[in-house]
């Protein structure tokens, strides 16, 4: 499972590469090597996956329409609250909206007509390493670490509060996971550095420790400044001025609610060209109704509403539709995850991004099991692979997920990294040509002979399967002998073996100094501070 | 048997024609099925059957929501039923709260509870709120985004045994420190139990963040609660 972070990969490169031509002999050592980096499942980082399949459309033309007029319906009668942020509401009035204190009503259409008018159908996020710049909306996959949990949970340790720590060794982890093309945003809470200061430390430990593209801070105003200030000094003023280098998470305080923290951020970022996911989160049957058109109809009027401000705020500043929603046990209150509603929800949601045309966010390896056990594993699989047919442009959460967002797990981690591999060969479709087609090899082979001596199988089989770094494919008997571990305790194995083999990828003394210097001076201008 | 009873469905109960036995297990399932009128009205009934008002309250409101405790614990009733069943109980307390003051008993409690400055999560809060309610406290939900003024504000004024206080987010459950220790400061920590809960908190935070206990969850606060303010009234 582990990579150096050397070997970079063109952008775009999908994991179905064209099979390697055969060239003679190989001289021992270097066969030896590389036969053995391709036991440990070594493979580039893509930057993306690129998708060869067809989208799951489970809603027909009339449904959607249906939803997008009840969305509309409660964007005109019910409207949206803009809270405590009066600057939103003056750009609400100016652009032809009624506000009645912080309550906006949108005439049927504005919201949509603004989003359609400004934002991109698809935007290139920078990295420092140019070749993991990834491009985020249309027929492109990005997956990305989970986010925000405070605890950590290891099979050694079990759970405990996340430590600044934890927070680099998931970014390590996630840089050398060739299957994640991004490094995520809050990977896991810090709780050991002051509230008030461990945004500086977290975007830090991105640019550091990893060279793929990441998330900025959301949680005030300042924060998110001081974000962009960071993405400044790594990529100069200029081109943070044209480009986008940041992506967003600004949650909906749903229903039909945004609040002063999260427009501070949005606003913030949208200034300076750079990302937002304007998120409903629902947890249906609490924060939305308990079906799935109702639940559909909101997440499209809270979405629109969040994305046309950001064009209000600045027009063409990339925006992402996001939805992320499970439902409540209604027997408690708690969320659920990996059951069929949320699914279907998400394949919704999805056609209803495409159709306004702006990129979508959802999905992950969610799930509620504390441990990576087997609800573990099946929710979060039920929840990756919708999200892959459903045609999820940015995933977030896809790897390391546990306990509804609460724990970040390190084996959790390298379980979902290895799916994450699996879908960019899903997503990457049926190869039909000549080579594919393999009419050399059933010649070749004729009836009742078999493949494997097949000059066209040695000249495929290195890429032709996808490989589990995790599973356990052995007899019985094999098992046994290697010390009968199940998928937790064999992730628990490669986790350290990952971090023992990090190397981090190399960054400029100079930009690494001014980061430093421009943190060191940052934290000194404000008391610590747990709130 | 009859005919009637057998099918006692569909009978139409009137309420003020059962004796008090059968009036009081009749509260405990209308309770249940989360009626408030007919709560307020068998209410009534035992008051004006000259029951002392927290007779009425232990052997009818409060044993009925034990059992609704009981079954919402063990996943058989589901959230909005306790919702509706905590509703109705309310119902029956705004009968008897003015006589139980007017006699000096004891209150079961009061509790003022809000979410922290800087977090808006509340649906956790919300459920405890309600749980509370059903367990016959009074409870004075001041909101999301709670300031030390704001809770100092809502303790002045509503004089609570309990000050609760929920946080979700690991950047906002420090405030929670913030609020005790200005109660330490002031001298009035001791005048309060203070409970807190929230997702990423653990009990081992609301040992040190000072709190007089810490709630996993809605179902647990309606347990400790009434525990605590009773110990409390105990010792004096
Ligand atoms: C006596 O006093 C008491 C006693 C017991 C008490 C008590 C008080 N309070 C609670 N209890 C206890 O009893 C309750 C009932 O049994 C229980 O309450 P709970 O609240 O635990 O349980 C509820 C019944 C159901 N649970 C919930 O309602 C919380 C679920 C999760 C998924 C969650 C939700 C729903 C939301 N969120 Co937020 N959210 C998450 C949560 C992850 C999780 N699994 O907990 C968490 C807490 N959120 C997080 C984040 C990051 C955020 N959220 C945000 C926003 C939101 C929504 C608005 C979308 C929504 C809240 C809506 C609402 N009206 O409450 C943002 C912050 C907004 C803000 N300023 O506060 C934002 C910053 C995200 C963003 N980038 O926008 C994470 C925390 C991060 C951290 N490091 O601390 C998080 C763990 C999810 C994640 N992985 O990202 C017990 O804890």
């Amino acid at each position: 499972m582990s990579i150096s972070p050397q070997n970079r990969s063109d952008p775009g490169r999908g994991n179905r590469g064209e099979a390697p031509a055969r060239r003679g002999r190989r001289r021992g050592a270097a066969r030896r090597g590389a036969a053995r980096q391709r036991l440990t499942g070594a493979r580039e980082s893509a930057a993306w996956i690129e998708r060869g399949i067809p989208h799951f459309d489970l809603l027909n033309a009339e449904a959607l329409e249906l939803i997008e007029h009840n969305a509309e319906t409660v964007l005109e009668e019910i409207g949206v609250e803009f809270r405590e942020f009066p600057r939103a509401l003056t750009l609400w009035k100016e652009a032809g909206a009624g506000v009645d204190g912080e309550r906006v009503r949108f005439p049927r259409g504005l919201c949509r007509s603004l989003v359609q008018a400004t934002a991109p159908k698809e935007f290139r996020q920078h990295a420092r390493n140019p070749g993991r710049g990834t491009i985020i909306g249309g027929d492109r996959t990005v997956l990305v670490p989970a986010y925000g949990p405070p605890f950590v949970h290891d099979l050694d340790k079990g759970r405990r509060y996340a430590t600044l720590e934890d927070f680099r060794n998931f970014v390590k982890l996630a840089c050398m996971s060739p299957g994640l093309h991004h490094s995520g945003g809050t990977v896991c809470e810090p709780v050991d550095v002051p509230v008030n200061k461990r945004h500086f430390d977290m975007i830090y430990s991105h640019v550091k420790y990893s060279d793929k593209p990441f998330m900025g801070s959301v949680t005030h105003p300042e924060r998110a400044g001081d974000s962009v200030a960071m993405a400044k000094i790594l990529f100069g003023d200029d081109f943070v001025a044209n480009n986008t280098v940041l992506i967003n998470l600004i949650n909906v305080n749903s229903p039909l609610t945004f609040d002063a923290t999260m427009l501070g951020a949005a606003t913030v970022y949208a200034e300076n060209h750079q990302a937002t996911i304007i998120s409903p989160f629902l947890l249906a049957g609490a924060m939305s109704p308990v079906t799935i058109a109702g639940t559909l109809t909101q997440i499209l009027a809270e979405a629109l509403a969040g994305m046309a401000y950001v064009q209000l705020v600045r027009p063409g500043a990339p925006v992402v539709f996001g939805s992320f929603a499970a439902a409540v046990s209604m027997q408690s209150g708690a969320p659920t995850f990996g059951t069929p509603e949320p699914s279907l929800i998400l394949y919704g949601a999805a056609q209803l991004a495409r159709r306004l045309g702006v990129p979508f966010r959802s999905g992950g390896g969610l799930c509620a099991a504390k441990i990576p056990d087997a609800q573990a594993a099946y929710e979060a699989a039920n929840t990756l692979q919708t999200s892959a047919l459903a045609g999820v442009n940015f995933m977030l959460h896809t790897a390391g997920w546990l306990e509804g967002g609460l724990a970040m797990g390190y084996e959790k981690f390298v379980m979902d990294a290895d799916q994450a591999n699996m879908l960019a060969g899903l997503l990457g479709g049926v190869d039909l040509s000549e080579n594919a087609q393999a009419l050399d090899a059933l010649r070749e082979v004729g009836p009742g002979a078999h493949f494997l001596g097949a000059a066209h199988t040695l000249a495929n089989f290195e890429s032709a399967f996808c490989r589990s770094g995790v599973a356990d494919n052995n007899s019985y008997e094999q098992w046994r002998q290697d010390g009968s571990l199940d998928a937790a305790r064999r992730a628990n194995v490669i986790w350290k073996q990952m971090l023992r083999d990090y190397e981090a990828p190399p960054l400029d003394p100079a930009i690494d100094e001014a980061l430093l210097e421009f943190m060191q001076r940052r934290k000194s201008e404000f008391e610590d501070r747990d709130y | 048997m009859t005919d009637q009873d057998a099918n006692p469905e569909d009978e139409e109960i009137i309420l003020a024609e059962l004796d008090d036995g059968e009036l009081v297990e009749q509260m405990h399932e209308d309770l249940y099925d989360g009626l408030k009128e007919e709560i307020v009205e068998g209410t009534s009934i035992l008051l004006a059957r000259k029951w002392s008002a927290d007779k009425v309250l232990n052997e009818a409101l409060v044993e009925g929501m034990r059992i609704v405790g009981i079954d919402f614990r063990d996943g058989i009733l589901f959230v909005p039923e306790v919702l509706l069943a905590a509703n109705a109980m309310k119902g029956g307390m705004e009968l008897l709260r003015p006589l139980l003051s007017e006699t000096g008993v004891k209150p079961i409690g009061k509790m003022v509870i809000g979410t922290v400055k800087g977090d808006i999560h509340d649906i956790g809060k919300n459920l405890v709120g309600m749980m509370l309610e059903g367990a016959g406290f009074e409870v004075f939900d001041i909101g999301i985004n709670n300031s030390v003024e704001d809770y100092f504000e809502a303790m002045e004024k509503h004089q609570p045994d309990i000050l609760g206080m929920s946080a979700l987010l690991t950047t906002t459950m420090p405030y929670m420190k913030v609020v005790i220790d200005e109660m330490v400061k002031q001298g009035i920590r001791q005048d309060y139990i203070v409970l807190v809960g929230g997702a990423p908190l653990n009990e081992e935070f609301g040992r040190a963040v000072g709190a007089d206990a810490y709630c996993r969850d809605a179902a647990q606060a309606a347990d400790v609660a009434p525990a605590m303010v009773r110990a409390r009234q105990a010792g004096g």
